[in-house]
């Protein structure tokens, strides 16, 4: 039998990227924190398979950790898909305060599922990059917009909004984008940047779809298996990476675009009133769809609580 | 009753099959004319891969058309014969029972999370073919005991296998008795899996090596050995089936099930006797004319089967009495058509092609242009050995006639434009690969049965089931080879072997040399869809490494397996020739020798000249 302080994570973050080396980092201080008890291989780039693959290994313990986006959270539990909510969010602070008001409520929700959070971690902010200048939420609609393939909901939902999603494999968008079957996509610009599909793309509309939120997760029964002694340095570590990435990502992000429009890349903002009543009302579609109602409404709470204490909140991300 | 069963599994593979033509279009059509498409289409697709493969597998093993090695009918018959096959029962039958309980695991542990796959399917109800179709694999293997695995291709006569059903009843209970100590075996494996975790795991290796040399199914032989790798280290069985379950489902991997079924639709009708007539009155009149329209055609049939070897068993009836009347040596006419039964794998939409794009993870389209040129090549120089066999031999040549070119063209304009039909459909934006192949396949049933009538409804039964079983020979076999590499990607060996080879291997020319060998090797010792899903995740990273294009890599990996296909003794095109043309297996051995000379040659060159892979993508900006 492995030995029960061997543990697997898993995440689909590229290789040597800055989320990949805050999770070796992270590995590196639990084996040091316990001196040498407890080893964390991290295997990054998807090589463990989709995020639900990976679910399904943690499921029967072939697995026992992973660095999930929303993508695997909302497998876990469809709450997390709060933060998948087109336009919600308007700023990082925003967001991290509506987070630190759900995550007890989360944590709590995922533990009978087998599943511990450790940490959040920040994945950058989607915009979105089309191949004509968007500016009207209808000019959007007619615009065919890639989505993951294998979320179903998701796809239903642009569907009835009068959307044009066009599921894909991400492997697929470059092909897309080149052969027209795809005219634009909601990714991060760090994300973008990396792909280099900006090349096809020579628009950004600066709008700050959704956040891309990640978090730390561990099977309840590797946590359950590891010493309590050890577990609050456990759990400063992975807070440390959550530190970190606050800090870091939306830095790199802003590199991006500065590296993305120096090669060609015109930005553009939202005009009009519309967007954000539209939106607003886009997103309330969503309640109870996709995202659980006490969970909207908790988050619709804490984001009504945050705008009232800063009033001159930042214009949308 | 049995045959009902029979009959009823049947039916429903070929109806999944049918459902998968035409889900795709009609979304097509509904996402044109109503602007939105249909609920949940897309992954409803992608499982219909997962259970027209794992139904496909079940008939195989009920049908003894699981692959094996061909190793197995070198052993003489009497006693040994009979030990080998209770072996390779046995053997196959714990491996399928242990796969078996992987996916009921899985599938279990699925509906407590209670996922679905969209418009309220259960993904739990989806996975539940897996445990069923091995658990159905692992009776039936023990049941057939003595003829449980054949060809991919055995569809035009019997296999050899049935030689022994004049045996007596008595001694064939017996063999079924001790046969099913495997199925005991692997049910005490996942009871006691301390047994497996405690010892050493070289006899049970030495076991698997003997069980896949005395013909154990392929699939039994790579999903025991990852059960045992992963049960030896406490793992559960059930993430091979995970892995099995991901790939199976992946967006892109219902193109193969869809192109080769459009392959199966041809090779029914009289395609092969149009194509043959027209590429004849074009090129009859070159010196070695009928070689090289040998050449020429088993490319563009192999382009849809896959070099399973459909095309040297649909081809080769017409092809080799051809050749003898056209006074071709009897020698070069086999090795030719054995060489030819492979030519056509660099070519779009080649399935191994599809195969790597998926598992290596880079676009379909591109890997579809990069192998044109190298297609073209391999095809060319075998083309050019068939002409200058045709000066020396000075084999009877047609002379050119423009009224029959045009007559015959006219007459096979229908199969002439599905290459066009393909590549226009996939490079215009109008539809997905998956979308292309399914309008593919929906065209090839068109033309065969309804415009030319070539094919009774009685034909069309029969060719979705053999396609069926062929689509689940493959499936079955690289569903569990993924299981393997997942068990390597564990062990961190991509991880080892950059770090091995960032230290040995100093120049780009030197790994390309390495890469060479190594694939050679593999080719030689792996089935080709196999080999893609083991090797690739391993190579993928040494290449990015060295700074070879992805898609170079990807086309040196298959121009190398199309090696390994004529490679002697293991090499399945020799196997399928000697069977196809009944001729003894060394003796095609030494026939196919110079045309792996030739396409050795052909090798080197795709490898060292990149621009052959490169130049037409970056033309076409999809550097
Ligand atoms: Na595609
Ligand atoms: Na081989």
């Amino acid at each position: 039998q492995a030995p029960p302080s061997a543990i697997k994570l898993a995440t689909v973050v590229p290789q040597g990227s800055i989320w990949d080396k805050n999770l070796k980092q992270m590995g590196d201080e639990w084996k040091d924190a316990t001196g040498g008890r407890i080893t964390v291989t991290v295997y990054s780039g998807g090589s463990q398979g989709d995020e639900s693959t990976a679910l399904r290994k943690m499921r029967l313990d072939a697995l026992q950790a992973a660095a999930f986006t929303v993508v695997g959270l909302g497998q876990i539990d469809w709450a997390f898909n709060v933060f998948d909510i087109p336009f919600f969010f308007d700023s990082y602070d925003e967001l991290n305060y509506v987070t630190d008001e759900l995550t007890p409520v989360l944590r709590k929700r995922i533990e009978p599922k087998g599943f511990m959070l450790l940490n959040w971690g920040h994945g950058g902010w989607t915009q979105i990059f089309t191949k004509k200048p968007v500016q009207t939420v209808d000019d959007l609609r007619h615009i065919k917009l890639w989505t993951s393939a294998g979320n179903d909901k998701q796809v239903q939902w642009f569907k009835a909004n009068g959307f044009q999603p066009r599921p894909m494999a991400m492997t697929d968008i470059l092909t897309g984008l080149t052969t027209g079957m795809l005219e634009g996509l909601p990714t991060t610009p760090l994300a973008a940047s990396l792909f280099q599909w900006d090349k096809q793309t020579p628009y950004m509309l600066e709008l700050g779809l959704a956040p891309v939120v990640g978090a730390g997760v561990i099977t309840t029964k590797a946590w359950n298996a590891i010493p309590a002694a050890d577990k609050p340095k456990l759990l400063a570590a992975a807070n440390g990476v959550e530190q970190r990435l606050r800090v870091e990502v939306p830095k790199l992000d802003a590199n991006a675009v500065e590296q993305m429009t120096k090669r060609g890349l015109t930005v553009t903002k939202a005009t009009g009133p519309e967007w954000r009543t539209q939106l607003d009302d886009l997103a309330k579609t969503m309640r109870g769809e996709s995202v659980p109602p006490d969970i909207f409404d908790l988050a619709l709470k804490a984001r009504t609580e945050y705008r009232k204490q800063h009033p001159a909140a930042p214009p949308p991300k | 009753m049995k045959r009902v069963l029979a009959l009823v599994e049947d039916a429903t593979a070929s109806l999944a099959l049918l459902v998968m033509v035409l889900l795709p279009l009609a979304e097509i059509v509904f996402r044109r004319t109503f602007g939105r498409g249909i609920p949940a289409s897309q992954p409803i697709v992608q499982h219909l891969t997962l259970w027209v493969g794992f139904l496909g597998a079940a008939i195989a093993a009920r049908d003894g058309k699981l692959l094996a090695l061909a190793t197995g009918s070198f052993i003489p018959k009497g006693v040994w014969r009979r030990a080998a096959d209770i072996l390779a029962s046995a053997f196959g039958a714990c491996a399928a029972i242990v796969l078996a309980s992987g996916g009921w695991q899985m599938a279990m542990a699925e509906r407590e999370a209670g996922t679905n796959i969209g418009a309220g399917i259960q993904s739990w109800m989806a996975q539940m073919v897996l445990p069923i179709a091995f658990a159905a694999i692992a009776l039936r293997v023990v049941w057939r005991v003595g003829s449980i695995s054949g060809h991919l291709d055995s569809s035009s006569a019997s296999v050899p296998g049935d030689l022994r059903s004049a045996r007596r009843s008595a001694e064939r209970w017996l063999d079924r008795a001790l046969a099913s100590v495997g199925l005991l075996a692997g049910v005490l494996f996942l009871r006691v899996p301390s047994i497996l975790e405690a010892h050493s795991l070289w006899p049970a290796f030495a076991i698997v090596v003997a069980a896949a040399i005395v013909g154990t199914p392929l699939f039994a032989i790579l999903g025991g050995t990852a059960a045992l790798l992963f049960m030896h280290d406490g793992t559960t069985p059930a993430t091979i089936l995970i892995e099995t379950y991901s790939l199976s489902v992946s967006p892109t991997l219902p193109a193969i099930p869809l192109f080769t079924l459009a392959g199966f639709l041809l090779a029914e009708g009289r395609a092969s006797e149009r194509l043959l007539r027209v590429f004849r009155a074009f090129f009859g009149w070159i010196p070695g004319g009928t070689a090289v329209v040998c050449a020429v055609l088993c490319s563009f049939f192999t382009v849809f089967t896959g070099g399973s070897g459909v095309t040297i068993l649909a081809l080769g009836g017409v092809l080799f009495p051809a050749l003898l009347k056209d006074g071709y040596r009897e020698r070069f006419s086999l090795g030719l058509l054995t060489a030819s039964g492979s030519l056509g794998l660099l070519l779009p939409p080649s399935l191994p092609l599809i195969l790597y794009a998926v598992v290596a993870q880079i676009p379909i389209e591109d890997i579809f242009i990069g192998g044109i040129l190298p297609g073209i090549l391999l095809t060319a120089m075998v083309s050019a050995w068939g002409v200058r066999e045709g000066t020396v031999s000075r084999a009877g040549r047609h002379p050119f006639r423009a009224p029959e070119a045009l007559a015959s063209a006219w007459a096979a304009k229908w199969e002439l434009a599905m290459p066009a039909l393909v590549l226009v459909a996939m490079f215009s934006g109008l539809a997905t690969a998956v979308e292309a192949s399914a309008l593919t396949a929906l065209y090839a049933l068109v033309v065969q049965a309804f415009i030319h009538r070539d094919l009774k409804l009685r034909d069309l039964l029969r060719a979705f089931g053999e396609c069926v079983t062929v689509i689940g020979g493959v499936l079955i076999i690289l569903g569990v080879a993924v299981g393997l590499t997942n068990y390597l990607v564990g062990a961190q060996v991509p991880a080892k072997l950059l770090e091995w080879a960032s230290t040995h291997i100093t120049s780009r020319l030197m790994f390309l040399l390495v890469l060479n060998l190594f694939l050679l090797a593999v080719g030689w010792l792996m089935e080709i869809y196999a080999a893609i899903v083991v090797v690739v995740p391993l190579i993928v990273p040494l290449g990015a490494a060295f700074g070879i294009n992805p898609v170079h890599l990807g086309i040196i990996f298959i121009a190398n397996l199309e090696l390994g296909f004529l490679t002697p003794l293991v090499g399945l095109n020799i196997f399928l020739a000697s069977y196809r043309f009944k001729r003894p297996v060394l003796e095609v051995c030494a026939a196919a020798l110079p045309m792996m000379a030739i396409l050795g040659i052909g090798v080197l060159v795709i490898t060292y000249i990149p621009w052959l892979t490169t130049g037409l993508l970056g033309l076409l900006g999809h550097g």
